[in-house]
């Protein structure tokens, strides 16, 4: 998966980074002063990259938790994303951070503790108070409605993908089954579930595995899993207790009516529609800088060479139709879940 | 595989072996320094030793050849602490002694065994630090990777000198015998690099209705740029027949003829909405 390790000095000896080197002991270990060196030159190319990615460790410095664009995930009164690793094991064309990153290396920050501080204070900052006493059950304190709050643990990375590594889930779903006050929301294409369905199901944590079409995914997912094997792996987590959500993005108007109906049918074929956390849509869009990176990158690439229009400074693709379209594709959904626990994603 | 390689050593020597292993011939007339090509597009050129020496063998190269998507691998002797004689590494970190500045050359997958590298300007004899050392690569390094992406150059070299065989006892002659030892490696290396120029020039090549429209029309900076992304549009769109047809027709102007070129692309995008809508 790795061609080579990039390590900062200061991390060298952290067990978690220890323990990712033993495991890595037959790539190269390059040690570097800080992740930028490598992670932020100028001149790389992120595709020729993603053909030879390495993983970098490092320590995150500074703001750890940080606010979730507006629109961005399901209504909550406080939504913020952190960011564990930066970048994703995944190849998919429509995806933004190939236009926001120089580099298509992986950087693994493995000071998850100083990542939960943070996440704490937030919680308390935020009126979420302290944990609850013992012997109070979760959804007691989950259902009391005090500072809600919502982190995403998805933005800049696939949140399971390299679970087997970073073991993020393992440490992070314990703290967050500590915190009830508070939801955290693993966003995934990963069948990476073995961790979870060891732990006992913690009810704020949210799996939300996200789908394109059949056709959507063998021309625009690289080295993703199966849709198949997704909602295989999804089914499992929710017959186990766990909460799981699906995210239906980007949606390209390149898929007619006919592959969302099949997708639906599918996905709500295997899963139980009421016990779903939430489901939601969202289009194609990228901010307008990105997508320019995107597009020098990738010149050759139908989805990109088509019209395009730009919105406060977002690009999505033409489609006249649009509204009329999503909403068609709404109705088609509704037949399955419940509205109330629908929304759009507009960020 | 018709990717273009530029590969720069210092000394005669150490291009001997590569000049017989690649056929190459010597470019005449000799310039300011000696370079040798072959029609599989590997050019060599004897850059003599130092930073200095390096960075401008790479800019004469560059000035000499006409503009495209070009690999870089600088290949010579190192000294080493402990690596054995002949031990060929791929280097994956250098070090500038003098400025201090570090250089990062990617880690292509292909098993050879990597190693951070120090470039010095004097031979190194105490060999404290547990890298290789050289007198180029940091040269090298930073004059190839301002041309093109750094994903384009690497820096392989041949333990010739360590702690048991200090660098004053070398014996310059083994040099070619030192490189033929290691010509699989070298070999893997140069095809994987012309591996990766081949797809820079597949990725980011224009198509060759750009050059002939830029020659009959007169545009702006603004325009040519223009020009350049509705090219490339049209060969992702698979419309490289309509781009064809559209460089045959005389317009008036290059306005006239981003026009039609914008109308066209449109008519795509539509036409592909419509054979979707009619899959339905």
């Amino acid at each position: 998966m790795f061609s080579a390790v990039y390590i900062e000095s200061e991390v060298r000896d952290h067990p978690r980074a220890c323990a990712i080197l033993e495991r890595y002991r037959d790539l190269p270990h390059i040690e570097c002063e800080r992740f930028g060196q490598i992670f932020n030159r100028k001149a790389q190319n992120f595709r020729m990259q993603k053909q030879y990615p390495a993983l970098i460790l490092a320590r995150k410095h500074g703001r750890k938790v940080l606010s979730a664009p507006a629109g961005y995930g399901f209504e909550a009164e406080q939504s913020h994303y952190f960011s564990h690793m930066l970048n994703c094991i995944y190849d998919c064309r429509y995806c933004f951070l190939q236009g926001m990153y120089r580099s298509a290396h992986c950087v693994l920050f493995v000071n998850f503790e100083d990542f939960a501080d943070a996440i704490r204070q937030s919680i308390v900052a935020n009126g979420g108070g302290s944990p609850p006493p013992d012997g109070l059950l979760v959804e007691e304190v989950t259902h009391a409605g005090a500072g809600r709050q919502v982190f995403y643990s998805g933005y800049d990375c696939d949140s399971l993908a390299l679970e087997p590594v970073s073991k993020f889930a393992e440490f992070f779903v314990p703290f967050f089954a500590k915190h009830p006050q508070a939801t955290l929301e693993l966003r995934t294409k990963s069948t990476q579930i073995s961790g979870l369905l060891q732990m006992a199901p913690a009810p704020n944590c949210i799996v939300a595995m996200s789908f394109t079409t059949e056709a959507c995914a063998k021309q625009w997912e690289r080295d993703v899993p199966s849709i198949k094997k997704r909602l295989k792996a999804l089914t499992r987590l929710q017959q186990a207790g766990w909460p799981v959500a699906i995210r239906f993005e980007p949606l390209l108007p390149e898929a007619d009516q006919k592959a969302y109906a099949s997708l639906f049918e599918l996905v709500f074929s295997r899963l139980d529609a009421d016990r779903l956390h939430s489901t939601s849509t969202g289009l194609f869009r990228m901010p307008a800088d990105y997508f320019r990176n995107t597009l020098k990158l990738y010149p050759d690439e139908p989805l990109f060479a088509r019209e395009t229009r730009t919105e406060n400074g977002v690009v999505s693709l033409e489609q006249p139709d649009r509204e009329a379209w999503l909403a068609e594709l709404e109705q088609m959904l509704f037949r399955h879940i419940d509205p109330a626990n629908y929304y759009r994603c507009a960020n | 595989m018709n990717g273009e390689v530029n590969l720069v050593v210092a000394h005669s020597l150490e291009a001997k072996a590569l000049i017989e292993g690649f056929d190459l011939g010597e470019v005449e007339p000799r310039g300011e320094f000696r370079c040798y090509e072959n029609k599989q597009c590997i050019t060599l050129v004897i850059s003599g030793m130092g930073v200095r020496n390096a960075a401008n063998a790479v800019g004469w190269l560059q000035e000499r050849q006409s503009p495209g998507f070009r690999a870089w691998l600088n290949l010579g002797i190192a000294g080493h602490p402990s690596a054995a004689l002949g031990q060929g590494l791929l280097i994956n970190r250098i070090e500038h002694r003098r400025s201090g500045e570090c250089f990062w050359p990617p880690i292509p997958n292909l098993g050879l065994p990597g190693c951070g590298l120090v470039t010095v300007d004097e031979p190194e004899t105490t060999y404290e630090q547990d890298a290789a050392f050289d007198m180029e690569a940091a040269g090298f390094f930073a004059a190839a990777a301002g041309l093109t992406a750094t994903d384009l150059v690497c820096v392989f070299k041949i333990v010739a000198d360590n702690r048991e065989n200090p660098v004053n006892e070398v014996n310059l002659e083994r040099v070619p015998e030192l490189f033929l030892q290691q010509e699989s490696a070298i070999r893997k290396l140069v095809d994987h690099l012309r591996g990766r120029s081949a797809a820079f020039a597949d990725w980011y090549g224009m198509p060759a209705e750009f050059e002939s429209l830029l020659r009959g029309y007169r545009f702006s900076a603004t325009r040519k740029a223009a020009l350049a992304q509705y090219c490339r549009r049209f060969r992702a769109l698979g419309r490289q027949d309509r781009l064809r047809e559209l460089a045959r027709v005389r317009f008036r102007d290059a306005a006239s003829l981003m026009t039609a070129m914008r109308l066209e692309l449109a008519r795509a995008n539509e036409s592909g909405e419509t054979s979707r809508r009619e899959a339905q």
